[in-house]
């Protein structure tokens, strides 16, 4: 009950001066605003990469053709990688559970009577399936004895289904590739577009692995090599043999650049992550100085404050307030603004991470956790920057302070 | 009530020493009127910090109430000005940001237990010092004299034992003086304690007994045969501005 009337004198100065309060609340308004924005956008980021991870395979390696660090699809120029690669890594590289190859052609034009489409083509052996956790949804998925016998079939995706077969059942149906007629086994799972890129996965087509490079594309190189670990803390270390080893292969020495890439969920992840950081970043230098600055401006206004008021203070002494009481009447000032500021902050916040999810692609998240945040460094500023001219006023002594 | 032994005040001040008091003795019964007089710088107000536990001395005893304020603590100091003393400054000391009711209130927002009844005792009093109809006016809208009887609502409202007055009539004209004085003589009449510090010797007189100081030491103390009337002082001012008018 004290304390409630004794911090309602702070409460009262705060509302006398509302403009010295603008001013003391400022710093503390933007910086937790900008800190409410970071996390907003880091949750969504983190739930993105979160989706991405669990798409592209939590225990998933892929060793892909072409240089360069980007996740995305295999360098279509590049020849160098093979089958015998693929059995090197199967061979040398412990730890692995699966090593599966990959065939591939962007945009392979598929034709059924009238009917036409383009999808992306891969070429797979059967534990394709188990490498990608992505079963067929209807009929057979590509079985060792299509990739033995070179049989003429193909898995489609569900996308592909639907722009040649439409309604009809597909399996058992023939389309055309590259001029090559091809009978429908299986149509996948739909997946939707859940790829790195956000392209349409269900836009493809499988074909056994042999069937896709002999009869259809007529290559030697393969696009990739999908890889499931049995340990996924291994897997930094694995990534490192399989670089090794395929620069041995290709005779590759560093500085040379490498004809491949290997991605992992890490380097996922570090790609969804990359589009967020620089304006978190920015963000955070922006939330530290507006805290630090707003705090420095927070205090020395309570500092001239408690010299404007000294003789109020030593009237309050006089009255029988005890120093306790103005410690806790200027804290409660110092508090009162830190808190009313991230609040309005925290609004203010939301408001802008609600405009940023309308006007750009990043992913933002509002939650509780930034409002919890918030109270944790409203509490943090308000102490540390308020304590100080507290223990001023405190410390006056009543005769000096009514002089 | 008010027991005073051997008191001393001295300040230092780098190698200035600065000695105030040199050892008063002294008593005040409950109920009595007492004027503090002296020349400026004295030592009046020093003593006046001293009996409002403002301060303590730098030698002596004094007891309040039985309690010798020298043995206590800040913060039972603080409570004991909450309970016992009522002040009134020469420069009033009200909250300008707010009204004449909230000021009479501040005492007892450092009290013990905040009275349900606290916004009435607040009106009452106002009301005792005649200010009824000013009860929600913030201290730019009064007139001096309003203020300083703001500042004795204030002080009376913790019910205190004694009245510490210190040049309350300093910035006031004559007339609000005589109201302010006529104010300390009714509560006087009504049994309270009352000191006056002061260095006008007619002020002075309108208490009952009279404590001189000089040079850090009581010169004189003794009753006052026939103390004025404020009341009547008032009276005549009042009639003397009618007569101007
Ligand atoms: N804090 C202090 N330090 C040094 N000297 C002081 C202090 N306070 C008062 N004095 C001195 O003590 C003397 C008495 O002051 P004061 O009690 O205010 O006198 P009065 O109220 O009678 O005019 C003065 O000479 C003044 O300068
Ligand atoms: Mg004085």
């Amino acid at each position: 009950m004290r304390l409630f009337h004794v911090a309602g004198e702070g409460w009262e100065a705060l509302w006398a001066n509302k403009l010295r309060t603008c001013f003391m609340m400022a710093g503390t308004l933007v910086g937790i605003a900008a800190l409410t924005v970071i996390m907003t956008i880091g949750k969504g980021t983190e739930r993105q990469v979160m989706r991405r991870v669990e798409n592209f395979g939590p225990r998933a390696m892929m060793l892909v053709a072409g240089g360069g660090r980007a996740t995305g699809p295999p360098d279509a120029q590049i020849t160098t990688l093979t089958l015998a690669d693929m059995e090197a890594i199967r061979e040398q590289i412990p730890g692995l559970e699966i090593v599966t190859p990959q065939a591939w052609a962007t945009r392979a034009q598929l034709t059924r009577g009238s009917a036409q489409t383009r999808a992306t083509l891969w070429g797979v052996e059967p534990e394709w399936h188990a490498a990608w956790d992505w079963y067929v949804a209807d009929g057979e998925g590509i079985t060792d004895e299509d990739v033995a016998t070179m049989a003429r079939v193909c898995v489609i995706g569900s996308s592909v289904k639907r722009e040649l077969f439409g309604d009809e059942d597909p399996i058992g149906e023939r389309l055309y590739v590259n001029k090559v007629s091809l009978t429908v086994t299986g149509v996948l799972e739909p997946r939707g577009s859940a790829g790195t890129g956000g392209g349409d996965f269900d836009n493809r087509i499988l074909l056994p692995i042999t069937t896709a490079m002999r009869r259809v594309l007529n290559v030697d190189h393969i696009g990739a090599v999908r890889m499931i670990t049995t340990d996924a803390r291994r897997m930094p270390e694995q990534a490192e043999a399989i670089t090794g080893l395929m620069r041995r292969r290709h005779g590759i020495r560093p500085p040379a650049e490498d004809d491949f890439r290997i991605n992992s969920p890490l380097a996922v992840a570090e790609v969804v992550r990359g589009t967020s950081r620089t304006l978190s970043i920015l963000l955070m230098v922006l939330a530290a100085l507006s805290l630090f600055v707003g705090g420095v401006v927070l205090m020395n206004i309570l500092l001239i404050s408690v010299a404007e008021r000294t003789p109020e203070i030593g009237l309050r002494r006089a009255l029988g307030a005890k120093r306790g009481d103005i410690f806790t009447q200027f804290l409660t000032e110092s508090l009162s603004v830190t808190f009313l500021g991230m609040v309005l902050g925290s609004g203010l916040g939301a408001g802008v991470a609600l405009a940023i999810r309308q006007l750009t692609s990043l992913p933002v998240i509002l939650s509780w956790e930034p409002f919890a945040v918030g109270i944790a460094f409203a509490l943090l500023v308000g102490l540390f920057f308020g304590v100080q001219p507290a223990r001023r006023a405190a410390r006056l002594h009543p005769v000096e302070a009514l002089r | 009530m008010i027991e005073l032994e051997g008191i001393e005040k001295t300040y230092t001040r780098g190698e200035v020493v600065t000695r105030v008091l040199q050892g008063l003795s002294f008593e005040v019964e409950a109920g009595e009127y007492v004027a503090i007089m002296g020349a400026s710088g004295t030592g009046k107000s020093t003593l006046m910090n001293i009996l409002g536990c403002l301060d303590k001395p730098t030698a002596g005893h004094y007891r309040l109430d039985g309690t010798d304020m020298v043995q206590l603590e800040d913060e039972a100091l603080s409570e004991l000005r909450n309970h016992k003393i009522g002040f009134v400054f020469q420069q009033f000391h009200l909250l300008q940001r707010t009204t004449a009711r909230k000021n009479v209130l501040l005492p007892l927002i450092y009290a013990e237990d905040y009275p349900e009844n606290a916004e009435e005792m607040a009106e009452a009093a106002l009301e005792m010092v005649g200010l009824h109809d000013r009860i929600d006016y913030r201290p730019n809208q009064l007139s001096g004299g309003q203020q300083q009887r703001v500042a004795i609502a204030r002080a009376l409202i913790t019910n205190p034992a004694v009245l510490l007055a210190d040049e309350p009539t300093g910035n006031l004209d004559r007339r609000s003086g005589a109201e302010v004085m006529a104010i300390f003589q009714q509560l006087h009449a009504d049994g309270r304690t009352v000191i006056l510090v002061t260095h006008d010797l007619e002020l002075a007189e309108h208490a009952e007994r009279v404590i001189v100081l000089e040079d850090g030491q009581i010169a004189e103390d003794r009753p006052v045969a026939k103390p004025r009337d404020a009341e009547h002082e008032l009276a005549t001012l009042t009639s003397v501005q009618e007569v101007d008018e």
